[in-house]
């Protein structure tokens, strides 16, 4: 008598129904404990009944059956959907990659971009050196007082040696380092990516202003016959922050240029094409800022002699160098 | 009118074209459900950024007048890997997502990139964080400065409201858009739950969607004698012809007996009127009377 009251919908659903009670017990499991940690046969069941269930939709949704077991049906395709298609690479993989393959690579590709962001910098750097040579009260216009921490042309050469050579305690450790990271260069760095979007003026604009200053402070400190003392100063931290900023320019730029110069793909997709490597060049500015500020907070004070400065700034900046142009050269 | 006829051709933002060619649907999350799970995930960064700065303040690494800069910092460097980090392992979900049930898809269907993650929260900084701590530090005294950054955070608000995936600028650059989490409920299959119906011996009444060739197939075979018919014999006479089966009844007819089917021949039950009877039982129901 039971077997003879069987509907088409209620003859599908028997069929398949113990599929779709596995299916929704393995995607509940999977979105707990993670796809990593379920046991092989699983993982190939879960494949396996993922697709039987969007056969059973496909079907379902063709013949007529009742609402609430296609509502059903769709929720727990999508569901196992989501399930299976989840990024399966390991975070710890993920870093490992990305500093060993896939930065240096972005970086490479890019090679153009960030030598444009670094002559935007050093003709910023010469204009604002020869402009103060010309006229000193050109400094107040590049260095706003409050960024030149009392060293402008007014102030004493004895000053401005002190400045370099401070052992001020106040100006190390985790205030420094917090203080470094939300310091002007930081907030040029970001802007100059973020503002490459708009077709590359505004990052070439900025990075060219903070090579103004940047050509200033020298000048002044080159005319007081501390250019040697300076340049120790600013190279243990500054050859890798000043290359992170060329860095984020260059991915700014690349974001820019997509826009200016789509070639034959709509704007749009050459803009998201470009963001591969930019985000890229992003991450490693941002990294490479973060070492800075370590550099400044904690071993700018601490190392007073001006040749050891010059020979850890330079020698990190070889490192940097050598990482960009020879990590992961084996891999495609 | 460009527009109307653009918006009706369009397909449903809520449909998904998965891998294996079936589309699948998930329904597009607004704006309200995003921003609760927004302040679930900041009320947690800002917790764990409040909890380490009293750690370092208990162990004495912090002066008075750098602790502001230093809780700034923490909660910058608990808040963009926290992003990053969650919706890598949980595959688009955040915590506050977890708890608003709600999650990142790839608009083209594939799975999610790590490239797709990080450009969306990036952009989640310039986009949503950076204007808007500027509108809350910034004071009277710079009064362009704020009004440019508040209309940069009415923008980014303003941008997912014009496109119908509700995609913010991240969004939008990493191809991803935000989904609620479809819940399968499988309720239990009415045709095999037995609908106590009201029988009399070997009548049973019947309501006109409850009948089906099967159904009559089976009650025929089960020797069911009369069936009570709750419709019009109007309807049920194109219901018959259209199900194959012969109704010789009358147009006032509310009764119908199935006459068992016959041995070996056939699969065609015929529909039989009894008139008198049927005239008699229910003519007081009948809206036709």
């Amino acid at each position: 008598m039971e077997q003879t009251v069987t509907l088409r919908s209620a003859r599908f659903r028997a069929e398949r129904e113990a599929d779709w009670r596995l299916l929704e017990s393995l995607v509940t499991q999977a979105e707990r404990r993670g796809l990593q940690r379920m046991d092989f046969a699983s993982a190939r069941d879960l494949a396996a009944s993922y697709r039987r269930a969007t056969t059973s939709l496909a079907i379902a949704r063709e013949i007529s059956l009742d609402r609430a077991l296609l509502d059903y049906l769709e929720a727990l395709t999508a569901r196992a959907y989501l399930c299976v298609y989840a990024p399966q690479e390991r975070l710890g993989g993920l870093v490992y990659r990305f500093f060993t393959a896939s930065a240096p690579q972005a970086l490479r590709r890019s090679w153009a971009f960030i030598l444009a962001g670094v002559l935007c910098m050093g003709l910023g750097v010469l204009t604002g050196y020869l402009l103060f040579l010309e006229n000193p009260s050109w400094y107040f216009v590049f260095l706003p007082p409050e960024m030149s921490q009392g060293r402008s042309p007014d102030a004493t050469t004895a000053y401005l040696r002190s400045v370099i050579y401070s052992n001020d305690p106040d100006t190390t450790g985790l205030g420094a380092f917090a203080a470094f990271l939300f310091s002007n260069n930081t907030r040029i760095a970001i802007f100059v990516f973020g503002l490459g979007v708009f077709v590359c003026l505004p990052a070439i604009a900025l990075t060219f202003y903070n090579g103004l200053g940047l050509g200033a402070l020298m000048a002044l400190h080159v005319d007081r016959g501390l250019g040697y003392d300076l340049g120790g100063w600013l190279s243990i931290h500054g050859v890798t922050e000043l290359s992170a900023i060329a860095i984020a320019c260059g991915g700014g730029l690349q974001l820019g240029a997509a826009i200016l110069f789509p070639g034959t793909r709509t704007r749009r997709d050459a803009l998201q094409r470009a963001g591969r490597d930019a985000v890229k060049l992003a991450l490693v500015a941002a990294f490479m800022l973060i070492v800075a500020a370590i550099l400044e907070g904690f071993f700018r004070q601490l190392v007073q002699d001006m040749t050891t400065r010059y020979a850890i700034g330079w020698g990190i900046g070889l490192l940097w160098l050598a990482w960009a142009t020879l990590a992961g050269r084996g891999r495609a | 009118m460009r527009l109307f006829r653009r918006k009706r051709n369009r397909p449903s933002p809520d449909i998904i074209q998965s891998p294996e060619g079936v589309p699948l649907t998930l329904k597009v999350a607004g704006l309200g459900v995003r921003i609760a799970a927004q302040l679930a995930d900041l009320l947690l960064t800002l917790a764990s950024a409040g909890a380490i700065l009293i750690l370092l303040a208990v162990l004495n690494l912090t002066e008075p007048h750098t602790l502001f800069g230093i809780a700034a910092m923490l909660f910058f460097l608990a808040r963009v890997p926290y992003y990053v980090i969650t919706e890598l392992i949980w595959n688009g979900q955040t915590l506050g997502k977890r708890l608003m049930k709600i999650k990142v898809v790839s608009h083209d269907g594939r799975s999610l990139s790590t490239h797709a993650i990080v450009l969306r929260n990036l952009m989640k900084e310039a986009e949503i964080f950076l204007p808007g701590t500027l509108v809350l530090t910034l004071d009277a005294t710079s009064p362009v400065a704020s009004l440019v950054a508040l209309a940069w955070v009415i923008i980014a608000f303003l941008i997912p409201l014009m496109n119908p995936y509700r995609q913010r600028l991240g969004d939008l650059l990493a191809g991803t858009h935000v989904i609620h989490l479809p819940q399968p409920v499988l309720l239990k299959d009415l045709a095999q739950h037995r609908v106590p119906v009201e029988t009399e011996g070997t009548r049973i009444a019947f309501l006109s969607h409850q009948l089906d060739h099967e159904l009559l197939v089976a009650l025929v075979r089960e020797g069911a004698q009369r069936v009570d018919l709750g419709l019009d014999v109007f309807h049920l006479g194109t219901l018959a012809r259209r199900r194959h089966l012969a109704v010789p009844v009358a147009r006032d007819e509310h009764q119908l007996v199935l006459a068992p089917p016959p041995v070996g021949g056939e699969h065609r039950p015929a529909l039989l009127g009894d008139a008198p009877a049927a005239a008699a039982r229910s003519s007081g129901g009948s809206p036709r009377g």
